[in-house]
């Protein structure tokens, strides 16, 4: 049966700390912009924690959420693409083709949430950083749009160490890397069609809704925190 | 024939003939500001795109303002050629081809930017429907691939529509002219001999097209505002974009229309064939063009403010009171009270006044693109990542530099084709039925009593 | 034919293949042969332990073959090896449990830092100025050894003075038995935000000179004092992972927080209830609660044992500390107190952590002291849920533990100070390890100063910073990948654990690790150190202690360590460690807090506090860390001063404008950043900008609080009140682009706000 990847973040266990963003960045190899682009807005934080001041001094909250692709059913980013560089896979995944990708952004201006990043310029490491790149993970150029992708390389691996050991995957195998990252554990993927597993059940929670009410069919559930609740 | 016949043709054939050095300067001004566009543009392909403004989470403005904008102006010919046309307004004689020039070559700037703004150009043949190998198409769910199929099929149209009447008028060329030029015209001319059988056809094709192309025209926009209504934006999801984009581009290509026009008049001399009457009834036009776009306008808004959907809102209360109020003002005043205060009486409504109005109206409608697209990309659902834009050089310096590119290549048609239609003009002068004391007064009359 | 000659014709003839192929011979590198079996595009994973905090997470490193420059017997070259790609947390180490924050996360940075020292240097040109020639490693043991030789020779061996930080491990104690047989001092620990005070008010209540470690997966509620525990305090990561556990590890079960502190932190973001409470009255907030316990009846006073009998009127129930008058001198309103009250009495297991600014007030002993009576009281102390004090593995392997102390460390100020006052330094040579105190002290120490007037530093450090910079000598250690590490939590676990692990990778460069050079520079001494270490190297050393530990099932213990990254579990009952008798002490009252400047000039209180991206500043140069947005303001790559909206109104200062913030010791400028999240007569400052030399990425950038802050002790420790200053601000000018923003808007719904 085809799987259906997604992610259930918990609102009430995220602490805000980060530890996700800087984890995306060393599994994707992901370019820092450095500061004159970062404060022109071409910071690429895959996934981001956004955070809301709530009230005045001293009756003041704040709430964090991690932001990251959906990898929504309903996508809008894949109906605008002119070349199919945004399309949907079999296993729920919204895929971006890098090479196929022309750069119209126009993918990146449909998307409700701003998960879309471009690539401005050529990146460029200072050596020896190019020696920590993940090799399973292409590094993009300038004029293709990328975003956050569940982690397909680690996806894939699993499938492959699963298939040479000759067994299914089970709930857990496969981590991304902002999930494995986590010390709440606050993120929680795996496989939305397996019933049995921790997503599903997550999911389920009556806690739990999208970030946005518009028909997306979202993958990413948000548990709230119970204080809102 | 009648006796004006040689005037006519004295007065407009001699862009053709007679070159001055204000020519030579004026399209090597011209000239080198598209240069200094071309190296711009270079400039952004060689270093990367961040050389824009464009940044997360507003990733389209300048460069798909300018593409909305130019396709909008293209509007003009169709309105004023086909509509007039079938409706037969003998008025439409010597404004026709004017129109219609401004169109292919405002199509054919308008259909550079979706390449311009590309992030990987070099491959904007992607979006061409071609067999590759790789046996993968574009995708026809795109609206930008909508947007090349409508450009295409407009550009095209409108190219028959302008080349069609212009055989004629090569023909005469042609006849009027020895050595490179008559060669080259006898070419254009197609072997027009002006024989019944073949003015029929002509007449035929004519129809055929002004027909044809009027829902070509109400399409291509109608599918240049999809690219901005089939995204969940808010300020973009909108059902009246088909008609606002419509009745917006109408209004600037009129406006766009009545500028040309008059600096046709101005430095060709041309007094005697573009009549203030003629002003008069362009200026007509876009005052009605411009209610119906504050009509469209005050739609979009009152459901946006009454709807009070915070998203939608978010983008409302931006434009119309935060950082974008002074632009957004701005274009209120271009588009409807410049407008308003130049068009509505006759006395106000001479040629000035029109172009007045016309250039506020394109500076307005310049701006209301602008607006459409920048405030609402950053200011969509998430307030964490709303973001502002600001435009660079080289933005500036490319746009500056398609405006340059339209007049360069007008300036050039001009120059290389008579910009009114001889023989429209001199059908359109044998038809008309004129009162005994215009008939008295007018010159031709006087050359042919 | 021995290796060096097969590397060489290999070399040759890569080099032959290479012309012979294509390309011009300058563009081709030699090929050197790789030193292990590679099976390209197959990671493994090797264990390691994040070098970033104190906590000593154990993580695993995904480790895989590429390319790599590298420079063999002054030949540059490219090799095929195994390096590091990604860290992980170890998911079966009692610490990390799997997750890594995001400082573990950019630690791989260091390694590949293209700002990192290569190989070992000497100083040409002026101290300071920056300028090193490259220099063999035997030409620098030597240099060093002239001069450890020469103090030997005019016995001043207690000239030497060796500056790290704070650790307790072997590297530590290697160190330690270093110089102890030299005939040097102690070294000197430095670590701004180092918590010495919660130590001292734990050795003084408890008996255990340690910091605590929270049960906070079985708490049912929790109220922290000014502690950062979820972001930058004490072991965050096994903190977040028990945080998890406490919100939903139970069915039905949703543990409570309260965060009390001036300023709110990221931590403070999570809780359920945020009290600001005044700069340095945690203590008294802490004392009435325990008041209303007791007069509630919910406690006797007894409960408390002998934390309680610290604090002055313990016995009598406190009858100073009424809501009322907690609520005057706190600000925390009378009802809230005794609502916050029954509820941590009440909803058991309750426990209260205090850290950070309120240890770091004049008075912050005395809140110590307050919180650790309030845990007591309620019964959270050794019990599920509430504190305890991790085993310490280190008093089970290292047999002469329980030796006292044969000198109290000197702390910094006080050898800037001697150094300064003397007319001739008295410390001659200065060795350098992970500190850097000319940048994260006080200027009001003179750290600087002082240390221009030694005559001799050399440095172990990878980096050149504000510190190292002046050094003379500098003997590059390896990064954490690529050596022995180690590393033995004070907190954090329920388990003893040590972290230990051999490298991940090989050296990238000519580095060598520090304490195999101490090791060498130990044996080459004229004369020999006594007794003389039995260790050729470090990995030895750590062999030694660390295989004492009883084996589990695997039979071999050291083997069991290196393939686990560790050794965790319970200690036999005679190492672990029981409560000890406290020392004695008279009882503590409330004081009022000091504060370095007077209320009248100086209006704000000036909150410097430790970055979730950089800590104290020794992250800056990692930019992965540059570039991750701050939790609570999302700036990158920037400096701010947090300013309360209503402040900044009255001042007439907008969101980026640039401030002068003044205090009696110096001033410091940067952008503000209006933020409600502190009271109006509060500024907060992020720490860990403001480096003037730190690598491209952290070299001029922003602005240093550090730098201003008043150079006050908390009472009765050593410790540096760093929350204790004042200062005024002054609108410079408007933005200058300096603050660097992610997020577009801070509220979700401001047009909403804008209405109220």
């Amino acid at each position: 049966m085809a799987r259906k990847w997604g992610i259930a973040v918990d609102l009430d266990r995220c602490t805000g700390c980060g530890a996700c963003v800087t984890a995306c960045h060393a599994e994707n190899n992901i370019p820092t912009v450095g500061a004159a682009e970062a404060a022109r807005g071409r910071a690429m934080h895959w996934i981001r924690i956004e955070r809301y001041w709530e009230g005045e001094f001293p009756d003041v909250r704040v709430k964090f959420r991690p932001v990251m692709c959906a990898h929504c059913d309903a996508a809008p980013c894949e109906p605008v693409c002119p070349t199919y560089a945004s399309h949907h896979t079999a296993d729920g995944l919204n895929a971006q083709v890098y090479n196929r990708c022309i750069g119209t952004r126009y993918c990146a201006n449909a998307c409700p949430t701003n998960v879309r990043f471009f690539n401005f310029f050529n990146p460029a490491w200072d050596k020896p950083f190019h020696l920590q790149f993940n090799p399973d993970v292409s590094v993009r150029s300038v004029g293709i749009m990328e975003k956050c992708t569940f982690c397909v390389q680690r996806i894939k691996a699993a499938d492959s160490a699963a298939k040479a050991d000759g067994r299914e995957l089970k709930d857990g195998d496969v981590q991304p890397a902002c999930a494995q990252s986590c010390p709440a554990k606050a993120l929680v993927f795996g496989d939305l069609q397996d019933p049995e597993s921790e997503v599903s059940r997550l999911s389920k929670s009556p806690r739990g809704r999208p970030l946005l009410d518009l028909g997306l069919l979202p993958k990413v559930t948000y548990l709230s925190r119970q204080t809102d609740v | 024939m009648t006796a004006a016949a040689p005037r006519i043709n004295q007065d407009l054939l001699r862009p053709l003939l007679e070159t001055s050095w204000r020519f030579y300067a004026l399209v090597l001004c011209l000239g080198a500001l598209v240069a200094v566009g071309v190296g711009a543009w270079f400039y952004q392909v060689y270093y990367g795109f961040g050389v824009t403004g464009i940044r997360w989470p507003i990733y389209w403005a300048f460069y798909i303002t300018n593409f909305v904008f130019w396709i909008g102006i293209s509007h003009a010919g169709t309105l004023i050629s086909a509509i007039l046309r079938l409706v037969n307004a003998g008025w439409r004689r010597p404004v026709t081809r004017c129109a219609e020039a401004i169109t292919v070559f405002a199509l054919m700037i308008g259909a550079l930017f979706p390449m311009i703004h590309l992030g990987r150009p070099w491959l904007f043949f992607w979006l061409i429907p071609y067999p590759s190998e790789r046996q993968i198409w574009p995708n026809p769910r795109s609206p930008l691939v909508w947007d090349f199929f409508a450009i295409a099929t407009y550009l095209t149209g409108s190219l028959l529509f302008l080349l069609l009447p212009m055989i004629p008028d090569f023909a005469l060329v042609r006849d009027k002219t020895t050595g490179w030029r008559k060669k080259t015209y006898g070419m254009l001319a197609l072997g027009w001999q002006g024989t019944p059988k073949q003015w029929h056809r002509l007449e035929s094709a004519m129809q055929i097209m002004a027909i044809a192309i009027i829902p070509v025209a109400v399409s291509v926009h109608t599918i240049v505002s999809f690219d901005f209504s089939m995204a969940p934006v808010p300020g973009w999801h909108s059902t009246i974009f088909g008609p606002y984009f419509v009745a917006g581009a109408i209004f600037s290509g009129i406006a766009a229309l009545i500028i040309a026009m008059a600096a046709l008049r101005r430095f060709l001399h041309l007094e005697e064939y573009l009549h203030p009457v003629h002003f008069q009834n362009l200026g007509k036009l876009l005052l009605l063009m411009s209610l119906l776009w504050a009509y469209f306008v005050f739609n979009d808004r009152l459901m946006i403010w009454y709807g009070n959907e915070p998203a939608e809102m978010a983008v409302f209360w931006v434009t119309q009171r935060g950082s974008f109020a002074p632009l957004h003002w701005a274009m209120i005043v271009c588009n409807f009270v410049i407008p308003l205060l130049f068009l509505t009486h006759k006395r106000v409504r001479t040629i000035t006044g029109c172009v007045i109005a016309s250039v506020a109206v394109c500076i307005g409608m310049w701006l209301e693109r602008f607006l459409i697209v920048v405030p609402a990309l950053g200011h969509k659902y998430l307030p964490y990542s709303w973001g502002s834009y600001s435009p660079q050089p080289v933005e500036i310096l490319v746009t500056i530099s398609t405006v340059a590119a339209m007049i360069l290549l007008y300036v050039l048609f001009a120059k290389f084709v008579p910009i009114i239609s001889i023989w429209e003009l001199k059908v359109g002068e044998q038809s008309r039925l004129p009162t005994p004391e215009a008939m008295r007064e007018h010159p031709l009359w006087q050359a042919n009593p | 034919m021995d290796r060096r000659s097969f590397v060489k014709l290999t070399a040759i003839t890569g080099a032959g293949a290479a012309l012979a192929s294509c390309g011009s011979p300058e563009n081709q590198l030699i090929r050197f042969v790789p030193d292990d079996d590679l099976v390209p595009g197959v990671a493994t994973w090797k264990p390691s332990v994040c070098p970033s905090c104190a906590a000593g997470c154990g993580v695993q490193v995904r480790v895989m073959e590429t390319d790599a420059e590298v420079v063999r017997n002054g030949q540059r070259g490219v090799i095929k090896m195994r390096v590091a790609k990604k860290l992980e947390g170890r998911p079966e180490h009692p610490i990390s449990q799997g997750g890594l924050c995001p400082r573990g996360q950019a630690a791989i940075q260091i390694t590949y830092h293209p700002d990192r020292i290569q190989h070992p240097l000497k100083r040409v040109g002026k101290r300071g100025e920056g300028r090193f020639e490259e220099i063999t490693w035997d030409e620098a043991i030597a240099e060093l050894l002239v001069r450890l030789d020469a103090l030997d020779a005019a016995s001043a061996q207690d000239a030497l003075v060796f500056l790290t930080r704070p650790g307790r491990g072997v590297r530590h104690r290697l160190v330690a038995q270093f110089l102890e047989r030299f005939g040097a001092p102690p070294q000197v620990p430095f670590e701004l935000f180092s918590d010495d005070v919660l130590r001292r008010a734990n050795a003084l209540s408890f008996g255990r000179e340690q910091l605590p470690t929270f049960d906070l997966a079985r708490a049912r509620y929790a109220i922290s004092f000014g502690a950062d525990f979820l972001g930058t305090w004490n072991s965050p990561v096994a903190n977040s992972a028990a945080y998890g556990r406490m919100r939903h590890g139970q069915p039905g079960i949703r543990g409570r927080f309260v965060q009390v502190e001036a300023r709110m932190s990221q931590t403070g973001a999570n809780a359920d209830e945020w009290v600001p409470a005044r700069p340095g009255t945690e203590g008294a907030l802490a004392l009435g609660l325990a008041h209303v316990i007791v007069a509630a009846g919910l406690r006797r006073p007894e409960d408390a044992g002998r934390p309680g009998s610290l604090i002055a009127g313990w016995a009598a129930g406190l009858p100073a500390y009424t809501p009322e008058h907690v609520e005057q001198v706190t600000g925390v309103p009378a009802r809230l107190i005794e609502r916050l009250a029954r509820e941590f009495a009440e909803l058991g297991p309750a426990v209260a952590m205090i850290g950070g600014a309120p240890l770091a007030h004049s008075n912050g002993l005395f809140n110590a002291l307050a919180v650790n009576a309030l845990n007591s009281l309620a019964g959270s102390v050794e019990k599920p849920g509430g504190m305890f004090f991790m085993p310490q593995i280190g008093d089970a392997i290292f047999r002469d533990a329980e030796r006292p102390d044969r000198q109290a460390p000197r702390s910094i100020d006080r050898l800037a100070a001697d150094v300064l006052a003397a007319g001739e330094s008295p410390v001659e040579v200065l060795l350098l390890d992970q500190a850097n105190p000319v940048f994260a002290s006080p200027r009001a120490w003179k750290v600087g100063e002082a240390f221009d007037k030694i005559p001799f530093i050399a440095s172990f450090g990878s980096f050149l910073d504000e510190t190292s910079i002046l050094s003379d000598l500098i003997l590059p250690d390896h990064s954490f990948l690529e050596s022995w590490v180690e590393g033995l939590p004070e907190s954090g676990a329920a388990a003893a654990v040590a972290s230990v692990a051999p490298p991940a990778m090989r050296p990238l460069h000519q580095t060598r690790a520090m304490p195999d050079v101490l090791l060498e520079v130990g044996r080459r001494l004229r004369r020999p150190l006594s007794p003389p270490f039995p260790w050729q190297t470090f990995e030895e050393a750590l062999q030694e202690s660390y295989g004492t530990l009883p084996e589990g099932e695997d039979g071999d213990v050291w083997s069991a360590i290196q393939m686990r990254g560790g050794w965790w579990g319970g200690l036999p009952r005679r190492e672990a460690e029981v409560m000890r008798e406290g020392r004695s002490h008279p009882p503590v009252d409330f004081v009022e807090p000091q504060f370095d400047g007077d209320a009248g000039v100086f209006p704000f209180h000036f909150l410097t506090y430790s970055s979730q991206a950089f800590l104290d500043g020794s992250l800056a140069h990692l930019p992965w860390l540059q570039e991750l947005p701050d939790p609570l303001s999302s700036a990158m790559w920037s400096s701010w001063v947090e300013i309360n909206p209503k402040t900044a109104q009255a001042l007439g200062i907008a969101q980026g404008d640039v401030l002068d913030i003044c205090s009696r010791h110096g001033s410091v400028r940067a952008a503000a950043l209006v933020s409600p999240g502190l009271a109006p007569d509060v500024v907060a400052m992020p720490a860990g900008q403001g480096h003037r030399t730190f690598t491209r990425f952290a070299s001029g950038r922003g602005a240093n609080p550090i730098e201003i802050l008043g150079p006050m002790a908390v009472a009765g420790t050593d410790a540096l009140a760093w929350a204790a200053t004042r200062v005024r601000l002054a609108r410079v000018s408007g933005p200058d682009g300096g603050l660097i923003l992610f997020a577009g808007e801070m509220r979700e719904h401001p047009h909403e706000d804008h209405g109220r």
